[in-house]
């Protein structure tokens, strides 16, 4: 399963809290123009240093496949910050 | 790791009780459940799925703890270490070369992926648990 929502938060010194979600494949659609050329960019790169394009898009894919579940959450002093990927 | 467990845990990294009392509430667990027989088959109880590191550091007797919560999904170690059998050669040998002139003789064209494959099926029966005056860390999987 893909990721489908990955959710920042961060809280600053004056105790703030704040929360972004961003649903993934809405934002992957709007910036499917960026994200083709970032893949015609990846198989250049694949090209010069000779390695497999298609052993590449796998392995990403694979990265990107296994994303749900993710959590890192830091808080020091007032101070927080959380990436969650679902 | 069971459900018990995992919630003296969570207990843990919300700061609602302290290291000591997760310590004797883990230890009243184990002394609930009997020990498996020497040399006898893991349990096939579920699979883990998350790589879970929790530190909770208190050097500052005064402020709130720092607290640092990780989850990585199995899955993702290892479709990173798949990703990282594409690295080319030529990037291996500067890497090692690198590795060497920082006094880290690690030769990582010797890590084959289904090396790797196999730490990562074991890593599962990892569990690592630090407690200091001063901080906590647990390293397990869940």
């Amino acid at each position: 399963m893909i990721p489908q929502l990955v959710t920042v938060g961060y809280r600053r010194s004056g105790g703030r809290r704040r929360r972004i979600h961003l649903p993934v494949l809405p934002v992957a659609l709007l910036l499917s123009p960026l994200l083709l050329l970032a893949v015609l960019g990846g198989l250049v790169a694949c090209a010069v240093f000779r390695i497999a394009p298609m052993g590449a898009l796998r392995g990403t894919g694979s990265v990107l496949w296994a994303l749900p579940g993710t959590f890192f959450e830091v808080e020091e002093g007032s101070m927080a910050f959380l990436v969650s990927v679902r | 790791m069971n459900d018990q467990g995992r919630q003296i845990l969570q207990m843990l990294g919300e700061g609602k009780i302290t290291a000591d009392e997760a310590e004797r509430l883990i230890d009243a667990l184990g002394r609930r459940r009997p020990e498996p027989e020497p040399g006898a088959a893991p349990s096939g109880g579920p699979r883990p799925k998350y790589l879970r590191v929790v530190v909770k550091s208190t050097e500052d007797p005064v402020g709130p703890p720092t607290l640092v919560n990780i989850r990585v999904p199995l899955q993702l170690l290892r479709a990173g270490v798949r990703l990282a059998s594409l690295i080319p050669p030529q990037a291996l040998t500067k890497v090692n070369e690198g590795l060497e002139q920082s006094g880290v003789p690690i030769d990582l064209t010797q890590l084959k992926p289904q090396d790797l494959e196999e730490l990562i099926e074991h890593l599962g029966e990892v569990s690592v648990d630090i407690d200091d005056p001063t901080a906590t860390v647990q390293v397990f999987c869940e």
